[in-house]
């Protein structure tokens, strides 16, 4: 039953496992899993973790769910108006439609009711509260009110299927799946008058309640069209739009814990003082303050369109959380000097820049591609000095990393100083890399 | 589980249906729910207008980069049962010179361990039936109390340190667990998989303007129309930090006290905008874009 769910999911890189079913399950029993709106709810709130799972989440659910594959930068619509499932739904839906609809209605209505959930339900219904009564059949037998007859011929129909029980409508979906794997298009029973889902189709509408969707397919329409609900490539270069990605990674640069302990000095100190009354002195115990130090490469056109992203990067690390930033500029590569200001006039020397505490971190952002002769002995001697003095110092290099191989001098550069390519992905493995370092020693 | 009924929404405070029937879910399965979005998407004030609607005690930890486990759950406070110990020692001390004054303890008594545990909110949250547990701003708290703070919730019985002590609850009156998050720090991976997630979307204009309406019923609709136009214009200039419904609803409360026709024509000025804009980079770049093009800022409504 929906085994395949966790490795279907995971294949649009979302998390689900084991739990995810059992949390599925739980939910079932609870009652709050009626209708298949009701199941994309549900696993939501379960399966996504961030913003960024919302819309590769939304495309697993139409591919598990409804067989409506979504191809990259294809809109809901278009995926949905191509799909056999629709198709077929189409048919049923116009056998019963007294006039025709437009695309767009019918994509509209299609939405409304594959998102149809048991609370838009229970609005409908609102104050009838037969919804929540356990047998549904009691109602049927017994209407007491005359004038609410046509309401609860519509509950009638839609609570056909409310005490089935979960497990078996979960069960005869599986099912469903399995035919139509196999008999190839053989007909979706997933929603419609025909399926599973009785809701909102027929009944509701021909009795003039009008069931529709809170929006929820509205949202599922606008989480393709839509960037923020799709994770970012972390493999993509530094830009404006990763920069937030990239800023998360680089949070792991921050081991800092604010434990109280017990200052054991500090008490007996007090505590003789006080002739023999020791009371304990707590002391919280800061570990690690982040400090930073930037070397920007900003000569050349070669490093000029990353400039600006990774100042912008490093700015919104400082007002978050670098207690201590330092940021210097240079070209092509450290000579004796480093600068202060971003044209190069104001400048300190490098045993200056050696003279700060050894627990800085030193990022070094450069293309690292120069002519040969550029990388001079005076050079790689200051380079091997930062990178011995400062344990953790890495170089991040916007360059592709297939590139590495074919340049000199980037290879001579992996030599002196760890390097990473500046991506979201690569900056965190740089962080990593320099944590380790920490521990070592 | 804790209180199940549907909750949509009170007088005061409009919430969202998906974040309503995500709230109702982590209620139903008896995990918290995290809530992530934008500043002033209303993250804090579901739990409190919850519990006011519904007349259920809450109990609210801000989280804090000193926040830990102990605070969270309850602590043993060491220094004053040390101190009401070394009293009782410093009285018969005292007798013994024959000095009448006496240090009292308070009514606390060095026998008896509980009266020196220090509940905290998720202890006191616990010992009542059907409470509400907010747990503010997670993202503030060093890296490993999430974790800590799973495991505590996890199960729903706490041991109070020293005493001994067990505050338990049935699966049926255990609190409803909220926690907000503003994404300052990633949580971990393990965390966010025990909690029911919801992020809220920014509010669009329509549902800003019942926002608005809840908060200042008084309103004349042109103002508040004029208002949305210049607030979302703002919201789409990329701002370093984009205004949010806090900053509308403070400008409002401006502009609520003036005529409405004096105010259409301030809000139109862009007067008091610094209620709006957070930040002197964005403040130079409105600046530079009303000098620049004014006639197009002027002709928004």
């Amino acid at each position: 039953m929906l085994s395949s769910l966790p490795e279907k999911f995971r294949a649009h890189g979302l998390k689900a496992d084991l739990r995810t079913l059992l949390l599925l399950r739980k939910a079932m029993q609870k009652g709050l899993i009626k209708t298949l709106g009701d199941i994309y709810n549900v696993l939501k709130g379960i399966i996504v973790k961030e913003p960024a799972d919302i819309g590769p989440f939304t495309k697993a659910y139409y591919e598990y769910f409804l067989h409506v594959p979504i191809a990259p930068g294809q809109t809901l619509q278009d995926a949905i108006l191509r799909s056999e499932t629709f198709a077929q739904w189409k048919t049923q839906f116009l056998d019963e439609a007294d006039r025709d609809f437009t695309d767009e209605e019918l994509v509209n209505t299609f939405l409304d009711q594959v998102h149809l959930t048991s609370y838009d339900i229970k609005e409908v219904i609102s104050g009838k509260e037969i919804w929540d009564k356990d047998n549904p059949d009691q109602v049927d037998s017994d209407p007491e009110d005359n004038d609410s007859e046509p309401t609860e011929r519509v509950l009638d129909k839609m609570a056909d299927y409310s005490d089935l029980s979960l497990e078996e409508l979960l069960e005869r979906m599986e099912k469903v799946r399995q035919q139509q794997k196999t008999q190839h298009g053989g007909g979706s029973h997933w929603i419609g008058t025909g399926g599973i889902s009785p809701y909102g189709h027929g009944g509701a509408a021909k009795n003039g309640v009008r069931v529709g969707g809170q929006g929820g397919g509205k949202m599922a329409r606008k989480v393709m069209g839509d960037k923020n609900y799709f994770p970012i490539d972390r493999d993509a270069l530094l830009n404006d739009n990763n920069v937030d990605a990239a800023l998360a990674s680089i949070k792991g640069v921050i081991e800092e814990s604010a434990t109280e302990k017990l200052d054991v000095p500090q008490t007996i100190k007090s505590g003789l003082k006080r002739g023999g009354l020791f009371i304990p002195e707590m002391s919280s115990e800061k570990n690690e303050e982040l400090k930073v130090i930037v070397l920007i490469d900003n000569g050349g056109y070669s490093m000029a369109p990353y400039v600006r992203s990774v100042q912008n990067l490093f700015r919104k690390m400082k007002t978050r959380f670098a207690h201590d930033l330092e940021v210097y500029y240079f070209h092509n590569t450290v000579y004796d000097r480093v600068f202060t200001d971003e044209r190069r006039t104001k400048s300190i020397s490098i045993e200056k820049l050696l003279m700060h505490n050894k627990s800085y971190r030193v990022f070094m952002i450069g293309d690292a591609a120069m002519a040969p002769y550029e990388l001079n002995s005076l050079s790689i001697h200051n380079l091997k000095a930062i990178a011995h003095k400062f344990k953790k110092c890495v170089w991040l290099n916007p360059e592709p990393l297939r590139y590495w191989p074919h340049t000199y001098t980037i290879q001579v550069m992996k030599q002196l100083i760890p390097m990473f390519p500046l991506t979201p992905a690569g900056i965190e493995r740089a962080v990593r890399a320099m944590n380790a370092k920490s521990t070592e020693g | 589980m804790a209180e199940t009924t549907h909750w949509t929404g009170s007088a005061r405070y409009l919430c969202d249906p998906a974040l309503a029937q995500a709230f109702h879910m982590a209620r139903s399965l008896g995990m918290p729910l995290l809530i992530e979005g934008e500043p002033g998407t209303g993250k804090t004030d579901l739990p409190i207008h919850y519990a006011k609607d519904r007349g259920l005690d809450l109990e609210v930890y801000p989280v804090g980069s000193k926040s830990n486990i102990e605070q969270f759950v309850a602590r043993f406070d060491h220094v004053k049962y040390l101190r009401d110990s070394q009293i009782e020692i410093l009285n018969a001390q005292r007798e013994e010179k024959g000095l009448s004054s006496k240090l009292t303890t308070g009514d606390r008594n060095p026998e008896s361990l509980a009266d020196y545990v220090v509940k905290g909110p998720a202890a006191i949250a616990y010992s009542k039936p059907h409470s509400v547990l907010l747990i503010d701003e997670i993202d503030k708290a060093p890296r490993e109390f999430p974790n800590d703070l799973l495991y505590a919730l996890s199960h729903r019985k706490f041991i109070m340190p020293e005493s001994g002590e067990v505050i338990e609850i049935s699966e049926e009156e255990m609190p409803a667990i909220v926690i907000t998050s503003n994404r300052e720090q990633e949580l971990p991976t393990a965390f966010k998989g025990r909690c029911i997630y919801h992020y809220i979307d920014f509010p669009d204009k329509e549902v800003m303007g019942k926002i608005i309406e809840k908060h200042h019923p008084g309103l004349d609709e042109q103002v508040v129309r004029v208002a949305l136009d210049v607030f979302y214009h703002l919201r789409r200039l990329g701002l370093e930090r984009a205004p949010t419904t806090r900053e509308i609803l403070n400008w409002l409360k401006y502009m609520g006290d003036i005529a409405p026709k004096e105010a259409v024509k301030k809000i139109e000025g862009l007067e008091g905008i610094g209620a709006l804009i957070k930040t002197q980079a964005d403040m130079e770049r409105i600046n530079r874009m009303i000098g620049a093009d004014n006639a197009a800022f002027g002709s928004l409504n």
